[in-house]
């Protein structure tokens, strides 16, 4: 079920209030359900393919406390492997033949074309990840076994993270279904504000620069650079508005039933460096992969080589996370080298700016370190987006190549689209800057009731105005 | 006060027992917030049909363009003698300012953008239930005549008049969902429309119009010819199909059988087709033939422009499908002596000034020449 959807419009209220109305008992099998629902209202049949993966990792996380230390590990890897089996059949085995019958066919070898084929479960990658990271924290000893197979199943499919994250962490999670849930007027306020300006941010800004990003990448070679450039900009936006959007509304929904789900985006487009950028773009899958693959593979805490391994193992591993193509590999690849790249030229930058007398504080570097990281960041967007390499590398060798003010406009987004694209980036810029600075709306507001409503119910019929509606699903919902 | 309310070690498995313990339901002394939070979800749908109201009044509103053509005929102020129907092919190309000059006979054009035959039935019953009865109707003929609606064209068009009998059936046959907006409050105007056309409804209400482009119905488009043909006939080089589909035949027999209910003179016409797309279309041969048929079995007549003295200058059209306004106004004098001869040959006496300031019968013989008769 889309969050954007008129189903959702009438589901959640329907879970929210049966949810506080319903003995406590009862609770956790009622979210149960709602997220059952929730989940098949995209495949029915796939939500066996969740059940199995719970039951692994519920059967592992009570045997990794009953078996003897010795064998613990070798549990652990039964039921990672058996969690990922799932994941590498529904995701990657395509892909995995693909790369074969291509290296093959470099290697002069020529094989035919399996006919298969597999849909991806909604957000396997996801819940996947949560149920591993359950495995983990139980064999590490920071989180005790979930002897209660609802509550377990409850963590894995609550019905706000379930397809797109964040994906939480046990001992963030778990144990808010054993607490009591009482309703609470702020929670409420606080988590349906948080839902619109997610919608917002999805409906308004992602879902419309949609219409442009598309129509661009489903064939790059017929636009200008202008409309290159331009796309690949509101990509940049459409994606983090998307995701961070579906976080938002994840976060708040939640929120109204009195849980607390982790951050998972903090104005990401205002890092100055990409390991700022990491810091927060997706965090709850940027913490995973460091806790659970770049530590373990050593972390930083090794010599210089095998740390620039690690980094670039993690980063393409993140990549592959995102999607079973090259592009995605690539996209991560190309991070890992930014970074790298970032850290090894951090002296020589310091040295010039301090040669040019602008300091670390200097609002110059900030902004210059501010727009570089976003070019950067755009720059290997355009991998993530392309339907292939070749694409790819056309986008990029074409950005400054016959620009045409006077030819932006592309078959779905007409020049009036412009105006509402635009300004709506700008406000959510504004936005942010000012939450960053603990600007709060509702102390400008709080003094009178009807103004505040006002305010709100304005804001809510603008997003519901400016909305696009006919475009397809969250991007992440994919991975 | 935090919602989640920490009673247990958070390490400790949980057991249903522990859910057991504590509230049921929500304290009564919280139901004060509940309904709040209630009125103001109560005050945000009141505000939404509000404005849906006022919107749809204010596109009601238009007098000019687009909307401004719409509401004169669902507001029966149009009441002509000769009435156009069709796609966009017809709004283009027939401008009733010729066809009244020739024949002296009041005429309108409610030829709609990205309509099938289906869309143009709903719209022409919805005019003929709101105007006057015309003396003739000119329906248009395209090569996908037969093709069925799929998704309605500029739904936003048809949603002041949502609760108008003929078209809330007919957008409820192309889409269902399309009538939610019955129901849900600016349900349409948000996820069907994708062109603010609420922001035009709510400046009709202020008295602002829009600039007119349109003149009785009839859209002249004063564009040059592009290479989108070409790119159009390269990305199919094997051509084109036009699927002959039951339903869309049905529905023009159903256009057919309600001009002869209402005593109404219907004539086909196919108007003029860029010639390099006549030849894209491989089953070109099997749709006339339709076409031919419907024109015998029901004794309408079926006027063909496909051999036009202009279908292959590019100068009179600006796509495969559309002539630009030289083209339609050539287009359309040649059509209204056509039809000033047709009428006269009814018996219906009928004549204007030509152009030349002539009387047109002297002048129409000529042009007859150029079209295919059945």
């Amino acid at each position: 079920m889309l969050f954007t959807s008129l189903h959702f419009a009438l589901f959640f209220p329907i879970v929210t209030v049966g949810f506080f109305l319903i003995p406590s008992k009862m609770k956790v099998a009622w979210l149960l359900l709602a997220s059952c629902i929730f989940y098949m209202a995209f495949i029915p049949a796939y939500i066996l393919i969740l059940f199995v993966t719970i039951l692994i990792d519920y059967a592992a996380g009570i045997g990794l406390e009953k078996v003897e230390a010795g064998h613990r590990k070798i549990l652990l890897v039964i039921s990672i492997a058996s969690t990922c089996l799932v994941l590498l059949v529904f995701k990657y085995l395509y892909f995995a033949i693909d790369s074969i019958i291509l290296a093959a066919g470099y290697a002069g070898v020529h094989l035919a074309h399996p006919v298969i084929s597999i849909v991806l479960p909604i957000g396997l990658s996801f819940h996947t990840f949560q149920s591993l990271s359950y495995v983990i924290e139980v064999y590490k000893g920071n989180q005790k076994a979930e002897k209660n197979l609802v509550v377990y199943a409850t963590y894995v499919m609550f019905f706000p993270q379930l397809v797109a994250g964040p994906i939480e962490r046990p001992q963030n999670l778990l144990h808010q279904f054993r607490a009591r849930h009482e309703f609470s007027y702020e929670a409420a306020t606080q988590g349906l504000k948080r839902m619109a300006w997610g919608f917002f941010k999805k409906l308004v800004i992602a879902d419309r620069l949609a219409l442009y990003v598309n129509d661009v990448y489903r064939a790059p070679r017929n636009f200008n650079g202008t409309q290159l450039t331009i796309a690949t900009f509101f990509f940049a936006y459409q994606i983090y508005c998307d995701f961070s959007g579906y976080s938002d509304i994840a976060i708040g929904a939640a929120q109204v039933m009195g849980f607390k789900l982790m951050e998972n985006f903090n104005s990401p487009y205002h890092s100055l460096s990409i390991g700022e950028f990491w810091h927060r773009w997706h965090i709850s899958l940027s913490t995973w992969f460091k806790d659970y693959l770049y530590i373990p593979l050593g972390g930083s805490r090794v010599n210089y080589w095998p740390h620039v391994r690690n980094i670039l193992i993690t980063f393409a591993v993140s990549g592959l996370w995102h999607g079973a193509n090259w592009t995605y590999v690539f996209w991560g690849t190309l991070n890992g080298v930014y970074l790298v790249a970032g850290q090894a030229s951090k002296r020589y930058r310091d040295a010039i700016f301090a040669a040019c007398g602008i300091g670390d504080a200097s609002p110059l570097r900030k902004s210059v370190s501010l727009a570089t990281t976003f070019i950067l960041a755009c720059i290997a967007w355009v991998l993530f987006r392309a339907a292939s390499i070749s694409d790819a590398m056309y986008v990029l060798t074409h950005f400054l190549r016959n620009w045409n003010l006077h030819n932006i406009a592309t078959e779905q987004f007409y020049l009036r689209q412009f105006p509402v694209a635009v300004g709506s980036i700008i406000f959510l810029e504004i936005a942010e800057m000012l939450a960053a600075r603990d600007f709060k709306i509702e102390e400008v507001l709080a003094k009178s009731l009807a103004v505040r409503w006002a305010a709100y119910a304005s804001f809510v019929v603008l997003v519901i105005l400016l909305g696009v509606y006919k475009s397809a699903q969250f991007i992440y919902f994919q991975f | 006060m935090s919602p989640i309310v920490e009673t247990r070690d958070s390490h400790r498995p949980i057991s249903m027992r522990d859910m057991s313990q504590g509230d049921n339901g929500i304290d009564p002394r919280r139901w004060p917030n509940v309904l709040r939070i209630l009125c103001f979800v109560g005050m945000l749908v009141i505000a939404c049909y509000l404005l849906n109201g006022m919107v749809s009044k204010g596109l009601r509103m238009l007098t000019s363009d687009e909307f401004g053509a719409w509401n004169e005929e669902m507001q029966g102020r149009v009441n002509a003698d000769v009435i156009i129907s069709g796609s966009s092919r017809a709004a283009n190309h027939f401008d009733p300012r010729e066809i009244a000059r020739v024949t002296g006979l009041t005429a309108f054009n409610i030829g709609r953008n990205g309509t099938q035959t289906d869309v143009q039935l709903g719209v022409l019953r919805a005019y003929l239930e709101h105007n006057r009865k015309p003396r003739i109707i000119i329906q248009n003929l395209d090569a996908f005549t037969f093709v069925t609606t799929r998704e309605l064209y500029d739904p936003a068009l048809y949603i002041p008049y949502i609760d108008d009998h003929e078209i809330y059936q007919t957008m409820r046959k192309v889409d269902v969902e399309l009538t939610q907006g019955r129901y849900i409050p600016l349900y349409d105007y948000a996820v069907e429309d994708m062109n603010f056309t609420w922001w035009l409804g709510l400046k009709g209400l202020v008295g602002i119009n829009p600039k007119n482009t349109i003149y009785l119905g009839f859209k002249p488009r004063d564009r040059a010819w592009s290479d989108e043909f070409d790119r159009f006939r390269a990305g199919n080089p094997k051509g084109v199909t036009f699927p002959v589909q039951p339903d869309g035949v049905r529905v023009l027999e159903d256009m057919i059988t309600l001009c002869h209910e209402n005593g109404i003179q219907l004539v086909l016409v196919y108007s003029p087709e860029y010639d390099g797309m006549q030849r894209m279309t491989k089953n070109r041969e099997e749709i006339f033939a339709e076409f031919r048929e419907l024109s015998k079995r029901y004794n309408v007549p079926f006027w063909d422009y496909s051999q036009w003295k202009y279908v292959d200058d590019t100068s009179m059209f600006y796509n495969s499908q559309h002539m630009n306004s030289r083209g339609a106004e050539m287009f359309s004098i040649d059509f209204a002596r056509q039809l000033a001869a047709y009428m006269n040959k009814l018996g219906w006496q009928v004549g204007g000034q030509s152009a030349s300031g002539t009387n047109v019968m002297t002048s129409t013989l000529g042009s007859m020449n150029a079209v295919r008769f059945h």
